[in-house]
């Protein structure tokens, strides 16, 4: 049984999914499409920073997509497999990476929707999304003054919650930091939910997030840490009073702004370059969301550079993959988010094919040199990528791992290596450093590419 | 500095247990602090803290010995994720070992990231010998070093076996003099794989030292030495169960025509008549039994054994463990040509000895296995060179073209089942093709409609793209 435009309309899980399809159709939001046999499959540059990967069965109708959404088949697959009923051609026949077979064994079968009774087509789809794209300039108008009105409000919120933030961090100092830290979750959730009521939401999840991190510290280092991160959240505090409407502090302190938000600034900066992916990092935080990060390293700059794809999605949304392979290489333009150490970025546009292998930027003698630079302009950063110089991992008699360079320079890990990487020679490595570890990416070894945590 | 990390130390004394930390601050950052402002305090302590001082290891840090080089290439980037997804299908078709085997003997070894050997898998292919001295800690071998009594202690354990194995191939008396040299000073569990060792190229050579454990510490030494006694002729105090043994069973001459010997395991009354002849088969040795039946030892092998499954794997089993690699060879032989012999039940005859010979034979056992190349697997082990021809003449592979219609089939219940045969199938076809055969199957199967990019077909993928360096 071939994909059929009535196939299409059947399978759909309803009329929005198609409508929501329908606006995905443009090539330009596509910058992978193939077929493999009965097998379509492409890359879809969504709302996220990091794209969704599609694949479908043209023949069983079965399909998988990396995005969050409940609906099956989601808009990205119906979408795919729209462009591909109307356009054959588009999609050049190519050898299936490798996920598309990873993904093969755990696809799940199409079913013609039981929401039968709903009347469902790709015609009305596309004309609801034409109608809906018209401009109209009297609702833009109201929808702005309501924003500015929103913003004022906003603004006024903070500013109290920022004020009880510094207020909680003088009474910890106060009260002691041994009993800070024997209830570091009740007093962190306290003052995270007050942040939430002003309407500081990233501030929130920072310190909702704040006793996993400090308690994945050895004991030993927990008081150390404890005043470096209420010492940032200060900085941080009194930073956004001074400029509230400084882009990277609100997004710090409030939220991020929206991917179409970063692509439209003309100010963003933006770097078209060859990107390694380094790695992913998938972790579910206290708020319910699973931030999806993807750490890449510009393969043309003269000095190290990276990019950060960063998504949040619900975790009642399941288990998600990786968009990306960690090693992969691709030609992209990326638009950073305004900040004093740019980093948080997102794909404007990007080409097929890897291109030649290329060699890591020289890495600095003392990147933790470098690391105090970026920490002056910007001190509440919890994380800083850095790459590293030639060295080994060793261990110290705890077991503890420690990168160690060849000028004797050493940090410790946050994460226990696999033996492998314990006997290699490590020609330069990418890590993210949080001021007390370690957290590898990847490396470069005698042995060719090795990954961390993939 | 020194002044710095001092007033760092007490303002967080202060803090750890509450107050005002702001005496403790160091004279430049009173200007800057206003008075009780510990909030600003704790930022500039913190910053300073972050940008001025480095984490230091308490204690020495310890770095372990490059991981040594294999003389074999290490596969493609391209090629890892399929390695590792072979390695995570649990199908139970084929191992890990076997998956590891099967590219070593093409001449390629798996990214030590993917993959190095567990410190006690002793079943590791030889090829990979450095990388289990490693894993276990052990002093890497000097390169090029000749096995010897005096080099005997330079080589890590894993490497000794491995070099005293090769010994024993080229010069099997001069390995027996380092074994019997050397191996009162091992612990049981190694001296038990150097004696081992001995299991090549058996001779009667041997004897004297094999009968020298018979003293051993160890009752598994003492035990593999009496085994190995055996398959020399080499027995004592068997004769009572021998004879127990030969009265379970009848040697005798069928065929009017063509008159050939058959040894009959006579069928018993009761189960516990059946296990003790199970028993006694696992007890007696080949020579014992063939005394006890009043033959020759090559008497008792030209017989055609005739009896129940489990009796038959029994006495296979018997003659694998002490009968000689000449005997072993002559049985299968014989069950080979016997249809009736259920082939599975013989399998010990060949675990001993994997060798060309057992290749060899491969097509013959080809064209009797219809479970899925399940047969031809354990006897003939991953080899990776059998011919398109062999392949496709086989049971197996009718019913591995069978099973791919039922699990494209509307039954659920037969699919999943038929689906599992399939996946189990196609992995073992993986290690057991040659390139040019794993290669034309895909094909025949893409024809069929299994997609490239199937899972399935990972195997026989790596298969295909692990080409030997000898061909083109």
């Amino acid at each position: 049984m071939g994909l059929t435009r009535s196939s299409i309309e059947a399978m759909a899980p309803d009329q929005g999914a198609l409508k929501a399809a329908s606006g995905l159709l443009a090539p330009s939001k596509w910058p992978l499409r193939a077929r493999h046999g009965g097998l379509i499959f492409g890359e879809c540059q969504g709302s996220g920073a990091n794209p969704y990967r599609v694949v479908a069965d043209s023949e069983d109708q079965g399909s998988k997509c990396t995005c969050p959404s409940r609906k099956f088949p989601c808009k990205h697959a119906l979408a795919l497999m729209w462009m591909f009923v109307e356009n054959e051609a588009a999609f050049p026949q190519a050898e299936p990476p490798a996920w598309v077979s990873e993904w093969m064994g755990r696809r799940r079968k199409s079913a013609t929707s039981s929401r039968s009774d709903e009347t469902k087509s790709l015609d009305a789809a596309r004309e609801a999304s034409a109608a809906q794209a018209l401009p109209d300039p009297s609702a833009n108008a109201r929808k702005a003054a309501v924003s500015a009105k929103r913003a004022e409000d906003t603004r006024r919120a903070v500013q109290a919650a920022v004020d009880d933030l510094e207020l909680w961090v003088a009474d910890q100092l106060r009260t002691g930091l041994a009993g800070f830290l024997a209830k570091l979750g009740e007093r962190c959730r306290r003052i995270a939910a007050r942040l939430v009521d002003g309407k500081a939401g990233t501030l929130a999840s920072r310190l909702d997030e704040m006793p996993s991190r400090l308690l994945a510290l050895p004991q030993e280092e927990r008081v150390d840490a404890a005043i470096a991160e209420l010492g940032k959240l200060v900085t941080l505090a009194r930073a956004w009073r001074a400029e509230p409407d400084d882009p990277e502090l609100h997004r710090e302190v409030v939220r991020a702004e929206s991917r179409d938000e970063v692509v439209a600034d003309k100010d963003a900066p933006r770097t078209a370059s060859f990107w390694e992916v380094l790695g992913s990092r998938i972790a579910t935080r206290r708020d319910g969301l699973v931030s999806h990060a993807t750490w890449l390293l510009d393969l043309e700059a003269s000095s190290p550079s990276f990019a950060l794809l960063l998504d949040f999605f619900p975790a009642s949304a399941g288990r998600r993959a990786t968009s990306f392979s960690a090693g992969e290489c691709f030609e992209a333009e990326l638009a950073f988010y305004a900040s004093r150490v740019p980093q948080r970025a997102v794909i404007v546009s990007r080409r097929d094919g890897a291109g030649p292998a290329r060699r890591w930027p020289q890495a600095a003698a003392d990147p933790f040199a470098e690391n105090a630079e970026r920490l002056l302009e910007a001190p509440w950063l919890t994380e800083i990528p850095l790459l590293l110089p030639r060295g080994r991992i060793c261990a110290d008699a705890s077991q503890r791992a420690w990168w160690r360079s060849a000028e004797g320079l050493a940090a410790p890990l946050s994460e226990a290596v696999s033996r492998f990487a314990l006997g290699a020679s490590i020609e330069s490595a990418a890590a993210l450093w949080s001021g007390a570890q370690l957290s590898l990416l990847a490396a470069r070894t005698d042995w060719g590419r090795l990954g961390f945590g993939d | 500095m020194t002044d710095l990390a001092s007033s760092l130390a007490q303002m967080r004394g202060a803090w750890l247990t509450g107050g005002s930390a702001i005496e403790h601050c160091p004279d430049t950052w009173r200007s800057i602090v206003e008075c009780e402002d510990e909030p600003a305090l704790v930022a500039l302590a913190g910053h300073a803290a972050s940008v001025l001082f480095r984490p230091a290891p308490a204690t020495p840090l310890a770095v372990r010995p490059l991981l040594p080089r294999l003389g074999l290439r290490v596969i493609l980037e391209t090629e890892r994720a399929r390695f590792r997804r072979v390695l995570a299908h649990k199908t139970g078709a084929v191992t890990g070992h076997a998956v590891t085997s099967f590219m070593a003997a093409r001449g390629f070894a798996p990214h030590p990231a993917d993959w190095l050997p567990s410190p006690g898998n002793d079943e590791t292919a030889e090829v990979f010998t450095p990388w289990l001295d490693w894993v276990r800690g052990e002093p890497e071998a000097p390169p090029d070093l000749a096995m010897t009594l005096e080099t005997y202690d330079s080589f890590p354990f894993a490497s000794r076996c491995a070099a005293l194995a090769a010994r024993r191939r080229s010069d099997p008396d001069a390995a027996r003099a380092i074994i019997a040299a050397k191996a009162r000073t091992e612990p049981a569990e190694r001296r038990n794989k150097l004696v081992a060792i001995l299991e090549t190229k058996l001779s009667v050579d041997d004897g004297e030292f094999l009968a020298s454990l018979a003293t051993d510490r160890s009752e598994r030494v003492q035990e593999l030495a009496r085994t190995l006694l055996a398959r020399l002729g080499r027995v004592s105090g068997e004769d009572a169960l021998a004879t127990e043994l030969a009265a379970m069973m009848t040697l005798g001459k069928i065929g009017l025509l063509r008159r050939r010997s058959r040894v009959t395991m006579t069928p018993l009354k009761t189960s516990a008549q059946e296990a003790r002849r199970r028993e006694l088969l696992g007890r007696v040795s080949l020579k014992s039994l063939s005394d006890a039946l009043g033959a020759t030892d090559t008497q008792l092998l030209e017989a055609s054994p005739v009896g129940k499954a489990d009796v038959l794997g029994a006495f296979a089993r018997m003659i694998a463990k002490t009968g000689s690699d000449a005997a072993c060879e002559r049985l299968l032989e014989l069950v080979l040509e016997d249809k009736e012999f259920p082939l599975a039940e013989a399998l010990a005859l060949v675990r001993r000895r994997r060798t060309a010979q057992a290749r060899a034979v491969a097509p013959r056992i080809l064209q009797r296995d219809d479970r899925f190349f399940a047969t031809t697997l354990a006897f003939v082990g991953p080899v990776g060179e059998v011919t398109l021809a062999a392949l496709t003449a086989s049971p197996s592979f009718s019913a591995l073209l069978r099973a791919m219609e039922t699990a494209r089939g509307a039954e659920d219940a037969k699919r999943t089942e038929a689906t599992r045969l399939v996946e189990s199938g196609l992995d073992r076809l993986g290690v057991l093709a040659s390139p040019e055969a794993a290669s034309e199957i895909m094909a025949r199967l893409a024809a069929m409609g299994l997609s490239a990019a199937d899972p399935k077909l990972d195997m026989l993928q790596l298969n295909a793209a692990l080409i030997p360096e000898t061909r083109p």
